[in-house]
């Protein structure tokens, strides 16, 4: 009886027991959040033990516990999946939570409901152990649609606004559209395979997977903010920061490319998914590197970065190297979440000020946020020996080598090199050169809550990266040998980005303002898709449904039709075939007349 | 049957025998001893039938929905409290009397085991609904929506009245029980399709069918809260159960009657949801959106796969409560506010957050939410539908979205954002509407624990 799945189910318990006392006199108490962070902290290190058994021995588990229902041949039970996937990531989402938890400490301490963010927070976290570690389509589902939930209430954390109401309802619009494919692929596996399980789908054979495929394609592109149904993702910045850094970072958007991950062994031989998935994610990758280049919101800027990275994975998967995926998932867990708690720190000394034109010369007075923004940075563009190097290198290494769509590698490497640009951007302006902002404003660091936060996410963008890819054997080998040129090409792309955004940062001083470009007005207008989608779809959608189905048939036809034609029919009929024409007086008469002979006639009768 | 039967009865001399500031109390405790009473049904030993009587019998399809009606009946005598707290004493009790009796009515329209006599309680079903809607309503378009109830769903039922005495004519018996074993195919002519007509129709009006659903929103919207309740929770079921209980007798003919029917719902739940998008009046997109829901139903018993009649019969229960409990919602909003107008009662969380959480529970089990009996319902017609024709998943996604979207744009206009200032000085919500509230969401949450109890005949 070894420790492995007991310890796991512990860490999983640890985080139920702050819900669980949210019904008690507790949750009144100034301590909860706290509360909630150790038991989150707890869970981290209690989930490390099985980790690191995992990674000594190598074992797979399922655990399959309560048997829910067996419908006619399908049975259902609660069983979690604990294989190389889940158990790396579990404590990779668990310590991320764990410093984000205590970053909103100190974020939202003036918040009156800090009690219940928390246990938001915790409630997604748990929807999200869920769906990492579930061994069943329909447990998965359950933490799939958990998240979506839960990021609509945190993106709606602040209900007055109206902003963050539309924000909220977006993400689960777009949401909702990719769930339509994960249950259109539950529809099909139940269908041809008879099961929702994941290891009995991957052991039958069938020999077309494209239906199902592009359904959990379709769900992967919802969750994971890939082209066409991006524009989420920038929206849901009007939650508050702790929501970004957690939700929109580094565990719910990264759902979707964790689902095409878990079905990889269905991808591994079909073609058609894997072009369409690495197309999906190149186009995603530019289009939303572009996009970051000119927003001058400094969460705009993180959140459409963190697209762009998604979109990578995408790619990675397209180029059927999973694993690789897999290891930017839990690298970019780390500086993404540290890059959303600078800019938090930032804008909460600013008096919520995002705007990164109106900041400047923070280095002097946030100097610890500083150096963390700009190793999150680096780590972010792949410098080398940092987090991000690890996993991006190699992804970029792995599809210069492949023999893949030359296209889809060209925007690759050019949106990696606009990776660079837009870090230097953020670095530039907010960072560097002369204070732009209020003199007015008192700028203090020094909370250990905010300083500790940061700094373990640090030391686990430095770190994380080689610890992680060090001790963890790929399931997939990556390219091993390759010439020179294509071994430099990922640095080289970064180095030139960073030298042309610099240039460019450094020649916008000093010269006069020119009218907007068209090229400027596409990567600021967000490549116009917002426009178009969201005035376009919901005003036809809305016209059609008020007009059409509404007014004509609802109102007109279907009440024509039916009660107002019978009514009207048989009033006429009845009209026309009545001899009753309303002469009252002649009908009494008449009536009077017979009466009075009827009487007369009895009278005199005998 | 009787134990559940006599004592619905007897309710009828408590409420006007009890004092004056008891009858709320005595109706609504003594409601929820029956409503334990009908639970014991739930439990099916046999694979097939409880046979009580020659008259009543219970299977598993039909004690979910016994249970669903007799617990319905303390919930909607809580709810109207406050709506009926300016009448005099008599109306109160007349008011109490009459749900009694509808209750009843559908105890036995359930449990009846002989299709003619199921046939006039189900009938008999609409002279209290019409009583309640016509004389407690809050408006004159009552009489208006009264009238279309009860045109639209005798004119479907008639014709079903024919086809039981022909049916009766050539079979000998119309005992649910038998007519089963001693069923023969129907021969494929003319005057069998008039006779599978006649037979669905009435429980397609009822449903409602879409085309055939004008006299529902009214209906709902006009109705005093306790009979939008029970029109929502109970009576469409009245329509699923019926065509679940009858397509039996109609084999062969549904594998081809089916298709322009399931093409109108199919349709008509697009339609409906996205009707629901433009709503303002609050009750009315509770009830489009019980159209809509309910199409789903219609396409599950007409595929007729055993998948597609767990689905309907979860779906069935799942939206009773759920809708329901929305209407409970849209009328506690209501005694506020005094409109049903949903922009008037915005920003409601900030004034009332216990009921934010209700709503939010509520607007999150009716989009189905997995893991709740909602989410069961609808994936498993969506599973058979799927199954059915691959290309119906592309009108289900539609309307799994528009669902969504309609939901949350309910729960967004009516609780989030700034409050107006004409609402400042409302009232707290009281315990008994916070105990409303959490009776209608334990059994949802409670049977999502164990669905199979509700999946019915084919589990």
């Amino acid at each position: 009886m070894n420790m492995f799945s007991s310890c796991m189910i512990t860490a999983l318990v640890i985080l139920t027991l702050p819900i669980i006392t949210s019904s008690t006199k507790l949750y009144k108490n100034k301590l909860y959040p706290y509360y909630v962070k150790t038991a989150t902290s707890y869970a981290f290190m209690i989930s490390m033990i099985p980790t690191m058994m995992f990674i000594y021995s190598g074992q797979e588990t399922i655990i399959s516990n309560w048997h829910w229902m067996t419908i006619q041949t399908m049975k259902l039970s609660m069983s979690f999946k604990l294989d190389y996937f889940s158990m790396i990531f579990v404590p990779v989402a668990l310590f991320v939570t764990w410093s984000i938890m205590e970053f909103s400490m100190w974020y939202m301490h003036s918040d009156p409901y800090i009690n219940r963010f928390f246990k938001y927070l915790l409630l997604f976290l748990i929807t999200m152990m869920v769906l990492v570690t579930a061994n069943n389509m329909f447990q998965l589902f359950i933490g799939w649609e958990g998240v979506g939930i839960m990021s609509f209430l945190l993106i709606g954390w602040w209900y007055g606004r109206t902003d963050a109401n539309t924000a909220a309802l977006q993400a689960v619009l777009y949401n909702r559209i990719g769930d339509v494919g994960f249950i259109m692929a539950m529809a099909w596996f139940l269908l041809n395979l008879n099961t929702w399980d994941l290891q009995q789908i991957f052991i039958t054979t069938n020999d077309n997977f494209n239906l199902p495929l592009l359904g959990l394609l379709l769900a992967a592109t919802g969750k994971s903010a890939q082209f066409g149904l991006h524009p989420w993702l920038p929206s849901a910045m009007e939650g508050p920061t702790p929501v970004s850094a957690l939700l929109h970072s580094s565990t719910m958007v990264v759902a979707g490319v964790f689902l095409l991950i878990r079905f990889h062994p269905l991808m591994e031989h079909n073609q058609t998914i894997q072009t369409l998935t690495l197309c999906l994610g190149a186009i995603t990758t530019l289009l939303t590197a572009i996009c970051a280049l000119t927003q001058n919101d400094i969460k705009k800027i993180v959140a459409f970065s963190t697209s762009s990275q998604l979109g990578l994975m995408m790619v990675t998967i397209g180029i059927n190297q999973p694993y690789l995926a897999f290891l930017h998932i839990c690298t970019h867990a780390f500086f993404k979440a540290m890059l959303f708690m600078c800019s938090g720190s930032i804008i909460h000394s600013l008096n919520d000020e995002q705007d990164i034109r109106k900041m400047g010369g923070l280095f002097k007075v946030l100097p610890f946020t500083t150096t963390s923004l700009i190793i999150g940075s680096l780590a972010l563009t792949g410098m080398p020996f940092l987090t991000g190097f690890y996993s991006k290198d190699l992804i970029i290494e792995s599809a210069n080598t492949s023999n893949t769509n030359a296209w889809a590698l060209l925007i690759t490497l050019v949106a990696t090199s606009l990776t660079a640009a837009y870090s230097t951007r953020i670095m530039f302006f907010a960072l560097l050169g002369q204070p732009r902002f209020s003199p007015m404003i008192l700028i203090n660091e020094n909370n250990p809550l905010l300083i500790n936060s940061i700094k373990r996410l640090l030391i686990g963008s430095v770190f994380a990266g080689y610890i992680i890819s060090h001790s963890i054997t790929p399931t997939t080998i990556p390219q091993m040998t390759m010439p020179h040129y294509l071994k430099m090409t990922a640095l080289a792309v970064t180095i030139l980005g960073f030298i042309l955004a610099l240039e460019l940062n450094l020649t916008t001083q000093g010269l006069k303002f020119n009218y907007p470009s068209n090229y400027f007005k596409f990567s600021s207008l967000l490549g116009y898709y917002p426009t178009i989608m969201h005035r376009l779809t919901p005003k036809t959608s809305l016209t059609i449904s008020q007009k059409s189905a509404s007014m004509l048939l609802d109102s007109i036809w279907l009440e024509n039709i039916l009660p107002k034609s019978i009514s009207y029919f048989q009033m006429k009929s009845s009209t026309l075939i009545s001899n009753q024409k309303g002469l009252i007086k002649l009908y009494f008469l008449s009536f009077m007349l017979t009466m009075i002979l009827s009487l007369l006639i009895l009278n005199y009768h005998g | 049957m009787l134990k559940i039967i006599i004592p619905t009865i007897m309710l009828i001399p408590l409420t006007w025998m009890s004092k004056p500031n008891m009858i709320w109390i005595n109706t609504t405790t003594y409601g929820l001893l029956i409503s334990l009473i009908s639970l014991s049904y739930l439990n099916q030993p046999n694979d097939n039938t409880l046979n009580s009587s020659l008259m009543f019998f219970s299977d598993s399809l039909s004690a979910p929905l016994l249970a669903l009606t007799t617990w319905l009946l303390p919930l909607m005598l809580m709810a109207s409290q406050h709506h009926l707290s300016k009448e005099p004493l008599t109306r109160k009790k007349l008011y109490i009397s009459m749900l009694i009796l509808l209750q009843l009515f559908l105890i036995m329209t359930f449990t009846a085991s002989e299709l003619i006599f199921f046939y006039i309680l189900f009938e008999a079903t609409l002279i209290p609904t019409l009583i309640i809607i016509t004389r407690w309503g809050n408006q004159t378009e009552r009489l208006n929506a009264g009238l279309y109830f009860l045109f639209y769903t005798l004119m479907g039922s008639l014709p079903l009245l024919v086809a039981l005495l022909y049916i009766h004519n050539f079979m000998g018996s119309l005992n649910f029980l038998m007519i089963q074993y001693w069923i023969q195919p129907l021969p494929n002519s003319w005057s069998n399709i008039f006779l599978w007509l006649a037979c669905m129709m009435a429980f397609m009006v009822k449903m409602p069918l879409y085309g055939l659903h004008l006299w529902l929103p009214k209906a709902h919207v006009e109705a005093p809260i306790a009979g939008s309740m029970v029109l929502a929770a109970v009576l469409l079921k009245l329509g699923g159960y019926g065509m679940m209980r009858i397509t039996t007798l109609l084999n062969p003919l549904t594998n081809f009657m089916a298709y322009p029917f399931m093409m109108l719902s199919l349709w008509g739940m697009i339609m409906t949801s996205s009707i629901c998008l433009r709503q303002t009046d609050l009750k009315s997109l509770i009830a489009y959106s019980s159209v809509s829901h309910m199409a789903l139903v219609i396409v599950a018993v007409l595929i007729q796969t055993p998948w597609s009649y767990m689905g309907a019969t979860a779906l069935m229960i799942a939206h009773g409560l759920t809708s329901s409990m929305l209407f409970c919602l849209a009328n506690s909003n209501y005694e506020r506010i005094h409109s049903r107008t949903m922009i008037l009662a915005r920003g409601l969380q900030t004034l009332l957050p216990l009921m934010a959480a209700w709503w939010l529970l509520a607007s999150l089990t009716n989009l189905a939410l997995p893991p709740t009996i909602n989410l069961i319902g609808e994936l498993f017609v969506v599973m058979s539908s799927f199954s059915w024709s691959n290309i119906t998943i592309i009108l289900m996604g539609i309307n799994i979205i528009i669902t969504a979207l309609y939901s949350l744009y309910m729960l967004i206009t009516t609780q989030r954002g700034k409050y107006s200032h004409h609402i400042k000085n409302i009232k707290p919500s009281f315990t008994r509407e916070n105990a409303l509230m959490t009776l209608h969401l334990l059994p949802l949450l409670l049977l999502s624990l164990n669905p199979k109890i509700i999946l019915g005949p084919i589990y």
